[in-house]
This record gives C-alpha cells, sequence and structure tokens, in this order.
C-alpha cells in the first residue's frame, strides 16, 4: 500500500477513541444482565434477591451462613478461567488427538468431556481442596478468610436432587437431531434450489419465506391434538389389510407422537427449514458452478458431483448454519413446551416449571442456577465456534 | 375450639399406624399423573411413587394440558390433580370415572368432607383446602396498637396508619396480576358485596352497583401497594412479606407455611393469620373456599384404575400428612392445625362461600382477567371495563354455544 | 438441473414443509370461518364440597354439555363465513369510534386486536434501524478494534445473541423489577420512588430495549463478516479520489453491505412481528400485548376448558396478512434481482 493510501487509512486519534469507548458501554450492556445472574446463582435467596448491589456481589449472609470465597480462591479461579478460555480454542487440536478410528465426530464428544470433567474438576475440586487445606494448616489469614459469600447449594439441588441431568439428555438429543436432519434435508434443498434457473425454485423460496414468517403459536396449537390423539387416528393405517403389514414393522400399535423427541424434531426441523434453505442457498451460491459442471462432464451424476465435489467444500456453510439450528432447537420454548412429557422434556421448558409453580424464593434462585446452567454449554459453544461462524459467514452464506 | 372441631372433622389420628413406613400397595401396572407444581402435590406425589411404577408429572401448565391428556384413548395419564375450577372441563369431556365403587372398595378411610359429590356420583376425592386470608405482621400491629381489621374500609385505615408510621415500603400486598389473579380478587370482593355474576339466562350481570363498589374499593387498595401491582402474583406477594417490605396481604393459605421459612424469610413468626376482610360489614369475609383433590381418567382399563386409586390412596395417607403437616390446610386424617392454619379455619367458620366452580364461571373468571386492568390503571371508567367483561364473556359463551 | 432431479433434491424438505407448515396454516385458513361449539342441557345436579365440620351440599341448576353413547361431548359445526372476523375487528364500534362523539384513537385502541396491531407494528418498526444501527455500529467498532482483541470483543457481543430469549428476558427483567438494582440505582440517582413496571411506555421502552439487545449481535456478526469482503482495490481508488473517511462508508462501504442490511431486515421483521417472548418474559399483558400473544391467548384453554379455536384462526390469518404486507418491499427487490437474473 503506498504512502498517502496508509495515511488516509490512519484514523485520527478522536476516532479511535468514541469507537473505543463505544465498544467497552456496548461489551457492559451485552455483558452485565447475564454476569448478573451468574453471581445471583451462587447466593442464598436472602442475598440473591437484596435491593442492594453490594450485598447481592458480597452476599454477607452466604458468607455467614455457608462461607464463601477467599482471596485466595479468586485468584486460582481467575487463572483457572484463563486456562480454561486458552485451552477452548485448542480443543479441536485435541479433538483430532483423540479421535477414535478418523471419526472426527467422536473425537469431539470425547474432547469436549475430557475438556468438561477437567473444568468441573478444577472448580469443585481441586480449588475449594486447596484453599480448605491451607486454611486448616495456617489457621485462616486474609488471604484464607472468606470475603465473597458464595454457595454451590442451588446447583447441587438442581443437578442431583432435581435430576436436571435427564433434561440435559433430552436436550442434547433434540438438539442433535435438529441439526443433523435439518442439515441434511436443507442442503440437498438449497444446493438443489441454487443450481437451478427454474421459476419453481424462486416460488420455493418465497414460500418458505412466508413459512418463515408465520407465528409458531398456530402452527403448535395445530399439531397439539394429532398428537395426543395420534394412536386413534393413525390405527386405520395399522389395520388396513394392504399396507398394515408394512406399518407393523415400526411396531405393532402406532406410537403416541406426543412425547416423542424424534417428533419434536421433525417439527423443529420443519419450522427451521426455510432458515436453512436461505442460508445454504446463497452459500452454494457462492461456490462456483463450473466446479460441479467440471463433475458433470466427467460423468458424474448430480448426486454423485454433490457428492465428491460439493461435500468437501461446503463446510464453513453448513458449520455455520448448523449453528443457527442448534440455538433455535436449544433455545425453544414454546414446541417443546407443549408437545414434551415430563419425561422427555428438554431443560429450557422445564426451568420454566421453576418459576412457574407455587414457588418459593428458594426455587426461584434454583430457577437461576438452572438458567445459568442451561446457557454455559452455549458459552463453550461460542468459544470453540467463533471463528468459523465469522468465517463461514464471511465465505458467503450470507450473500442475501 | 376451633382446633378440636377441626380435628373431630378429621378423625383421630391415632387410628392409623405410622408403622406404616412404605407404600402398603405393590404396584405393578405403569402409572403417571399429571397435576400442578405446588409443595402438596410434591408431598402426595412423592408419597405414590413409593408404590413403584408411577410417574408424575407436575406442572404449572396443567390446566392447557390435561383435558386433552385425558380426551386421548387411552388417556395419557391415569392419575389428575384438580381443583374446583378445573374439574369443570374435565367433568364436561366426560373424561373422568366415578369413583363410587373404588371408594367403597379402597377408600373407607375417606371422610364424607373428602368425596367430592356431584349428583350421586363421586367424581373427585379432596386432599385439602385452599383459600385467601388475611395475613399480617404481629409486630407491627403490636407496635402501633393496631387492630386487626374485619372489614376492607378497617384495612384501608389499618393501612393509612402503618403508612404515615413509615415502618413498610408499602401497607398492603395482593395477588392483582392481570389475568387468572386479578379476577380471583374482583370475584372474591364482588361476592363479598353481594353481587350476582349471572342472569338465570346465564347472560352476565356484573355492570351493577356492585361491581362498581368492587372495583373501588380494589383501586382504593391499590394505593397502599407497591405500584408494580398488576405484576405481582402470590410468589411476589409471598417475597414482599418475606423482606419486609409489606405490612399485611389477603393471600392464598398455602403460602403460610413459607413465612416462617428461615432459609428465606426475615419475618419468622412475624406473621399472623386471620380471616379475609368483609367487604361489607357483618357479611362473611369477601373470599372464597377451594379444593384440591384428583380423579381418575375414563379412558383407562379397569384395572388401571383400580391400581391407580390405591396408588392415590397411599399417595393421600396419615404418614404423608404427618411428614408435611405444614405444606397445606389438609382434609386427610393426622392433620394438626397449627398457628398457620388459624386464617383458613377462621374463614371456613365465617362462613366464607364455596368458588362457584362452573362452565359459565370459567368463561367470566377469564374474562374479567383480560379485561378489569384497563380500570385500574386509569385508561378506563369502572362501567367501562365491567362492559367490556360482560361483552368478552358473551363473545366466549356465545361461541362455546353457552348462550345463543 | 433435470427437472426431476431437481424434484428429488428438495423432496425431503418440501415434504417436511407441506405437512408441518402448510397443513396447519390451510387449516387454520379453514377453521377461520367454522364455528365448532358445544351443546349444553341444564340440568338440577346437587353437589357437595368440603366445608366445617360438613360437606356443604348445594343443588343447582348447572349447565352441562350433552354427552353421546359413547361418553364423547356432541359438538355442531357450523359455517359462519366472516362472522368471526367480525367479532375480531368490530367494525361497529370502529365505526362508532370515528363518528360524531365517538372515542377516536382511544376508543379504537381499547379493542385488543387493534391494541395488540398497534404495538406490535411500533415495536417492529421502531426496533428495526435500532437492530440495523446498533448492529453496524458494533462492526465497524470492532473492525477497528486491534486484531488481537477482536476475538473476545466478538464473544461478548455474541452472548445476547445466543442465550435462550426465555432467559435474556427474565435477566433483564430482574434488573428492574420492585427494587431490582437497576432500579433501586435510579432512584439513589433521582432520589424518589420509582416503579419501572408501573408504566406502559416503560414496558414498551424496555422490551425493544430487549429486542435490540438480542438482535443487534446478530445484524453485527453479519455485517462483520460482509465488512471482511470490502473490495480493497475500490476503497484504495476512493482514497485515491481523495473521498473522505464518511464518504467512502456512504459510498463504497453501504452499498456493499446493501445484500446483507435486506437480509437482517428482513429476518428482524419477521422475527419482531411475531414478539411473543418479551410479553411472557416481562409479564407485559396489562400493558402492552402483541398479535401472537393474543393467538395464543386464544388458543390457551380458559377456566372452561375451551379454547376460542375459531377467533385464534381468524387472529392469525390477519397476523398473516399483516407480514406479508410488511414483507412486500423486500420481496419485490428479491424479485427484481431474480428477473435480473
Amino acid at each position: 500500500m503506498s504512502q498517502p493510501q496508509a495515511e488516509a487509512l490512519r484514523q485520527p486519534l478522536s476516532l479511535r477513541l468514541t469507537s473505543g469507548v463505544f465498544l467497552v458501554i456496548w461489551m457492559l450492556i451485552a455483558a452485565f444482565p447475564l454476569f448478573w445472574i451468574t453471581v445471583m446463582s451462587f447466593k442464598l435467596p436472602v442475598d440473591s434477591f437484596a435491593a442492594n448491589p453490594l450485598s447481592v456481589i458480597f452476599g454477607p449472609d452466604t458468607r455467614a451462613e455457608v462461607g464463601g470465597l477467599s482471596p485466595l480462591d479468586i485468584v486460582l479461579g481467575i487463572v483457572g478461567i484463563y486456562f480454561a478460555i486458552r485451552f477452548a480454542r485448542h480443543l479441536a487440536a485435541l479433538a483430532r488427538m483423540v479421535s477414535i478410528a478418523g471419526q472426527s465426530w467422536l473425537g469431539w464428544i470425547v474432547a469436549v468431556l475430557i475438556y468438561t470433567i477437567a473444568v468441573l474438576v478444577f472448580f469443585v475440586g481441586i480449588v475449594p481442596a486447596v484453599s480448605a487445606g491451607l486454611r486448616d494448616a495456617l489457621g485462616g489469614g486474609f488471604l484464607l478468610d472468606p470475603i465473597l459469600g458464595a454457595t454451590l447449594t442451588h446447583y447441587y439441588s438442581v443437578w442431583v436432587e432435581n435430576t436436571f441431568y435427564h433434561q440435559f439428555v433430552n436436550s442434547l438429543i433434540v438438539t442433535a437431531g435438529v441439526v443433523l436432519v435439518s442439515l441434511t434435508v436443507g442442503t440437498l434443498a438449497a444446493y438443489a434450489i441454487a443450481r437451478t434457473g427454474s421459476s419453481i425454485a424462486f416460488w420455493l423460496l418465497i414460500a418458505a419465506l412466508i413459512f418463515r414468517a408465520l407465528p409458531h403459536s398456530v402452527l403448535v396449537a395445530g399439531y397439539l391434538p394429532p398428537f395426543v390423539n395420534s394412536r386413534e387416528i393413525l390405527m386405520p393405517l395399522w389395520e388396513s389389510g394392504a399396507v398394515g403389514w408394512f406399518f407393523q414393522l415400526f411396531g405393532d400399535e402406532p406410537p403416541t407422537l406426543y412425547g416423542r423427541h424424534w417428533a419434536v424434531i421433525i417439527v423443529l426441523v420443519s419450522i427451521n427449514q426455510p432458515f436453512t434453505i436461505w442460508m445454504l442457498r446463497s452459500f452454494f451460491m457462492s461456490i462456483p458452478a463450473e466446479l460441479d459442471e467440471a463433475a458433470r462432464v466427467d460423468g458424474c451424476s448430480h448426486f454423485q458431483a454433490f457428492r465428491r465435489v460439493i461435500i468437501p467444500v461446503m463446510w464453513p456453510g453448513v458449520i455455520t448454519t448448523g449453528l443457527f439450528s442448534f440455538l433455535l432447537a436449544y433455545n425453544d420454548y414454546l414446541v417443546t413446551s407443549l408437545l414434551l412429557d415430563a419425561q422427555s422434556q428438554t431443560m429450557v421448558p422445564a426451568i420454566s416449571g421453576y418459576f412457574n409453580r407455587e414457588t418459593t424464593t428458594t426455587d426461584q434462585v434454583e430457577a437461576v442456577a438452572a438458567a445459568v446452567s442451561i446457557i454455559a454449554p452455549l458459552f463453550i459453544l461460542i468459544m470453540v465456534f467463533q471463528r468459523q461462524i465469522v468465517s463461514g459467514l464471511t465465505a458467503g452464506a450470507v450473500k442475501g | 375450639m376451633l382446633r378440636t372441631l377441626l380435628l373431630a372433622s378429621a378423625g383421630t389420628l391415632l387410628t392409623t399406624s405410622a408403622a406404616l413406613a412404605d407404600c402398603a400397595f405393590e404396584n405393578e401396572l405403569p402409572l403417571s399423573s399429571l397435576s400442578a407444581g405446588f409443595e402438596a402435590w410434591y408431598a402426595v406425589t412423592d408419597a405414590m411413587a413409593e408404590c413403584g411404577n408411577f410417574e408424575a408429572e407436575l406442572d404449572q401448565e396443567f390446566r392447557t394440558k390435561q383435558p386433552t391428556g385425558f380426551a386421548a384413548d387411552p388417556s395419557l395419564y391415569h392419575i389428575g390433580g384438580v381443583a374446583n375450577g378445573t374439574l369443570v372441563p374435565l367433568l364436561n369431556d366426560g373424561t373422568i370415572r366415578p369413583l363410587n365403587d373404588l371408594v367403597e372398595q379402597y377408600g373407607q378411610q375417606l371422610t364424607p368432607n373428602q368425596l367430592i359429590t356431584i349428583d350421586g356420583d363421586i367424581m373427585a376425592i379432596a386432599m385439602m383446602v385452599n383459600s385467601q386470608h388475611l395475613m399480617y405482621r404481629q409486630d407491627i400491629f403490636d407496635e402501633l396498637g393496631l387492630e386487626v381489621p374485619t372489614t376492607y374500609d378497617e384495612m384501608l385505615q389499618t393501612a393509612a396508619a402503618i403508612q404515615e408510621a413509615g415502618v413498610v415500603d408499602y401497607p398492603i400486598g395482593g395477588t392483582f396480576r392481570t389475568g387468572w389473579n386479578l379476577a380471583m380478587e374482583f370475584i372474591n370482593m364482588y361476592l363479598g358485596h353481594g353481587g350476582q355474576l349471572f342472569n338465570p339466562d346465564k347472560t352476565p350481570s356484573i355492570n351493577n352497583e356492585a361491581g362498581v363498589a368492587a372495583l373501588e374499593r380494589m383501586r382504593a387498595l391499590t394505593e397502599y401497594m407497591d405500584p408494580e401491582y398488576l405484576g405481582s402474583d402470590s410468589t411476589y406477594v409471598q417475597q414482599q412479606f418475606q423482606q419486609g417490605d409489606i405490612a399485611m396481604a389477603v393471600l392464598w393459605a398455602s403460602r403460610a407455611g413459607a413465612m416462617d421459612d428461615p432459609a428465606e424469610s426475615q419475618v419468622v413468626e412475624l406473621v399472623t393469620m386471620a380471616a379475609a376482610p368483609s367487604a361489607v360489614d357483618g357479611a362473611p369475609p369477601a373470599s372464597t373456599v377451594w379444593w384440591d383433590g384428583i380423579v381418575i381418567a375414563e379412558n383407562i382399563s379397569d384395572e388401571e384404575a383400580a391400581a391407580a386409586f390405591q396408588v392415590a390412596m397411599e399417595g393421600m395417607d396419615a404418614e404423608m400428612v404427618q411428614a408435611n403437616n405444614d405444606a397445606a390446610i389438609w382434609l386427610i386424617d393426622g392433620y394438626e392445625p397449627n398457628r398457620l392454619s388459624e386464617g383458613a379455619i377462621a374463614n371456613l367458620m365465617g362462613g366464607t362461600p364455596p368458588y362457584p366452580a362452573s362452565t359459565e364461571m370459567g368463561l367470566m373468571h377469564t374474562a374479567l382477567g383480560d379485561n378489569l386492568s384497563d380500570f385500574l390503571i386509569g385508561a378506563e371508567s369502572a362501567e367501562q371495563a365491567l362492559a367490556d367483561a360482560e361483552e368478552a364473556y358473551l363473545t366466549a359463551a356465545r361461541e362455546s354455544g353457552l348462550v345463543q | 438441473m433435470r427437472r426431476s432431479t431437481f424434484f428429488a433434491f428438495v423432496a425431503p424438505s418440501v415434504v417436511l414443509m407441506l405437512v408441518f407448515m402448510a397443513a396447519p396454516l390451510v387449516s387454520v385458513l379453514i377453521q377461520s370461518f367454522y364455528l365448532t361449539q358445544n351443546v349444553f342441557e341444564e340440568v338440577t345436579v346437587e353437589s357437595c364440597t368440603p366445608g366445617f365440620p360438613n360437606p356443604v351440599c348445594t343443588e343447582e341448576i348447572q349447565s352441562r354439555r350433552v354427552l353421546d353413547e359413547d361418553g364423547i361431548p356432541v359438538t355442531e359445526t357450523s359455517f359462519v363465513g366472516w362472522e368471526t372476523y367480525r367479532v375480531l375487528l368490530q367494525p361497529e364500534a370502529v365505526a362508532e369510534a370515528f363518528s360524531v362523539g365517538g372515542g377516536g384513537v382511544a376508543a379504537l385502541l381499547d379493542i385488543d386486536f387493534y391494541k395488540a396491531a398497534r404495538f406490535t407494528i411500533t415495536f417492529t418498526l421502531i426496533t428495526l434501524p435500532f437492530v440495523i444501527g446498533v448492529g453496524l455500529l458494533i462492526a465497524l467498532a470492532v473492525n477497528n478494534a486491534i486484531r488481537s482483541l477482536r476475538g473476545p470483543v466478538i464473544f461478548i457481543s455474541l452472548l445476547p445473541f445466543i442465550i435462550t430469549p426465555v432467559i435474556g428476558a427474565l435477566s433483564i427483567r430482574w434488573l428492574f423489577v420492585g427494587d431490582g438494582i437497576l432500579t433501586a440505582a435510579l432512584e439513589g440517582i433521582l432520589n424518589e420512588d420509582i416503579a419501572v413496571f408501573a408504566h406502559g411506555w416503560a414496558f414498551e421502552i424496555l422490551m425493544m430495549f430487549y429486542r435490540v439487545w438480542h438482535v443487534a449481535p446478530f445484524a453485527f456478526v453479519i455485517f462483520y463478516a460482509g465488512l471482511q469482503t470490502v473490495n480493497q482495490d475500490t476503497l484504495e481508488s476512493a482514497i485515491v479520489d481523495g473521498a473522505s473517511r464518511f464518504e467512502r462508508l456512504r459510498y463504497v462501504i453501504i452499498p456493499h453491505l446493501m445484500p446483507l442490511i435486506v437480509f437482517v431486515a428482513l429476518i428482524h421483521l419477521m422475527d419482531a412481528y411475531r414478539a411473543f417472548d418479551e410479553v411472557i418474559g416481562f409479564r407485559s399483558e396489562a400493558h402492552r400485548i402483541t398479535l401472537q400473544w393474543l393467538t395464543f391467548n386464544f388458543l390457551t384453554p380458559d377456566d372452561s376448558g375451551n379454547r376460542a379455536i375459531s377467533r385464534a384462526s381468524a387472529a392469525s390469518m390477519l397476523t398473516m396478512l399483516g407480514i406479508v404486507i410488511l414483507l412486500i418491499p423486500p420481496l419485490w427487490r428479491t424479485w427484481r434481482d431474480h428477473r435480473g437474473r
């Protein structure tokens, strides 16, 4: 770059300052509510809902009742968080290292498990043990006496007593199902739409757009009665002579769809289909059509061309779209709360149970702890995939 | 006197031996229940679960799910937890079964008070009663030398005195949250003024003097409340009490136990219970009596019904009550009334009417809940708000076929 | 691509959308013209409920639904045409409001549907420029930041978007409700008692604030990605031409981002128009309601177990109509692009 251009690009101090200050304010606004509920979740109810912000942060009542964090704990904690964040960036490397039989997704699962366990062991096991040991050995002191009231009781009651891990597993099943099915179905459709010039494709896109605008409550209300009565409704199919044998392969009796994970997965996939198609279509448009045309010339069918040529280069766009599907499925409230029962409930509707039941204040803090537990995996997810989101979007998933 | 009476009506607790530690009935059929999710239901469903093969779903959205779930064939749930109001949709759809035979066979220990009878058929088994009654801060009343108010006029005067003394943020708390809660407050007040909700032909009759008086009284109360009263439900009022923000409130009896919970309350043993104030001199407390209990689904086999009933009886036995005495005002043998149940008992002794649950009442409750807040925020006159509520009721009643 | 190949590729997706979106939509359209009523009979019933010391038994006339021989309630479904729409839109009341001596706009907004429509549309249109503006500003500021800081900044900026909406709304509500810490802080500064959730306008502002807080990061990350692909040659030639910083933004960067701005606007219009989580999270139903909440409210069984299916269907068809109207300008642009290709 030549001299005058570099000069023109260099920014005056005032501009840099304004932009910096703006960013700092924005980050405060963005993070504060979340920071605050995290703080609340570690306090006893009296402190959590105190009017004075200082007593929410320092938790005098919690400190008096159950103890808390000493300056040493805090220093250890900050160091731990620093390394946890730094290490999260290298999860991909770990995943490659532990990948079993070349299956990278298995490697990812193992890596994430190892990471989560290591973090939990460090914060819940090692730090308290070290500081308690030191306190016993030295008999206290400024650095070792608790100054910040904190307690894990609410997390304990949420995860252990109220067996929140059931809901966690349910959430994992639903989310994984939605992401996989939605990407498989969506990729095929989006590829076809991107590679055809016909008007049908255009009208399909417009229809998808209008479907995306549908208020979900309308759809869900339409689903509820057939889902609950599906056994009765589907019975004729099972009993009819002609096709009955086929359906009986799936089970002796028609299923009740209500409370089934796969039924909810299909509903969420359908709801998410329009967005997936739009995102992926613009991404495929950015992949030069010459690539698969060349493959076609070599004698591949459309599907073979798709498999051999497109699949290897489509991952940045697919990962980004997949993240949006993940967020939709993981965060969904309306569909899951209406179509799942207590045993198959996912995490988000489950916390509304804490609020809606005739609650005590303790229930509310437990709900806050559950809420923080729900958003914690999202933190990790974004930490790991942040670069892919930006690069995937840059690569063309959003060309309009 | 009151206690002996209640004890007598509840029967003697000595007859049931405490030696039955676990479930006496070994359940082998997979059963499930759907009920509300407050403390008493946790206690009861936990006790039911001891019989094995039982899954409880406690969900505050049960009102939405129950009619659909029970209408399915086979029913999605075997046991349902209901209250006066939520029984009506199930009765209407014919999705719950009469329990006469089952009570005869497995329910000898039930007291007459527990049998909810409709036209000679036992349709539900009640386990507890609930009612809104006065709770007040004994220490504040003692310090200021205040009498316990027995009418709403007295309550307003008392509130003025407390406000003048400035000991709490807001003298009065109230469950005025828009929707079900607000409608409940109006119904209490309106019935307390001697109002009739319906004409004989099921058309509404609330836009009258009693209706306006009830609304004006409610607005007078809000002057002493936290200005965010339209979002304040039972939990919020309970928290206000626990944190010492309010001095009195008419609140559900099932919330009394929380006042003495040292883990969250700063006013342990400082809150005393009394009957709800009357709307006019000499009238019964302006409140209604509710019950909660169980029903058994129609669309299940008779064996399942028998097993479900026995499991339910195990959940509603004396042991459970002894272990959870403060969780509710139980109707079950073995309940021991105490300081916290005084308000509910005073309500009952004062002749508080039962909540007049019926099909048209359900529509009216919803219509009131959606329309009264406009008056309280000053957007409309009382007459206009009541007219809107009548209009909404009529629309819904015509749509459901109740009124032509 | 041959037509049959094309259909093979899109079939799974299309089938899903037909079964789970188009079919419910058609059934909703049909339902909005029909009314299903229950058949009631009046019976004298003696019923007993708990009382002290003895149960209270009363005899009264009750309306009861008629059941057929299988024990299933009898219903009658009839075609009512536009009747349900009339109940919802209340044209007579509207005419009265705007006739001489009528209540004018205030009376119009007393009718639930117009109240919901008024708020939903204001909500959608006011948040739109904020989402795009704030998103663009963050994107420019991040693009301006030192490279090593960008990672953490992007991470924090994305938080409001990724977290569960219900939790996000609640976390903001807790800061203000009752004596929440921000209310307490405001009270400290202004030295008077403040109740944020006692005023309709406060709800309105906070709900809009929440929406911008939640969606601006989405706009940001899309715009930020777009900024990475700004053509450096164009930028350099603009500098050679002596374009000022603002002119470069106005004439090079914004046009480059335009398709993305349209994309974000489109998504935001659709999402904001069906706002629902805010009403639940902030408990604003006494003060402000949205169109989707209105539909949801009709669908929630009332205390007699009835769902107002017809009114809900009519309300959702009207909601649909509204979103189609809102989408016409961006769709028109897409159509032009399509024709242009």
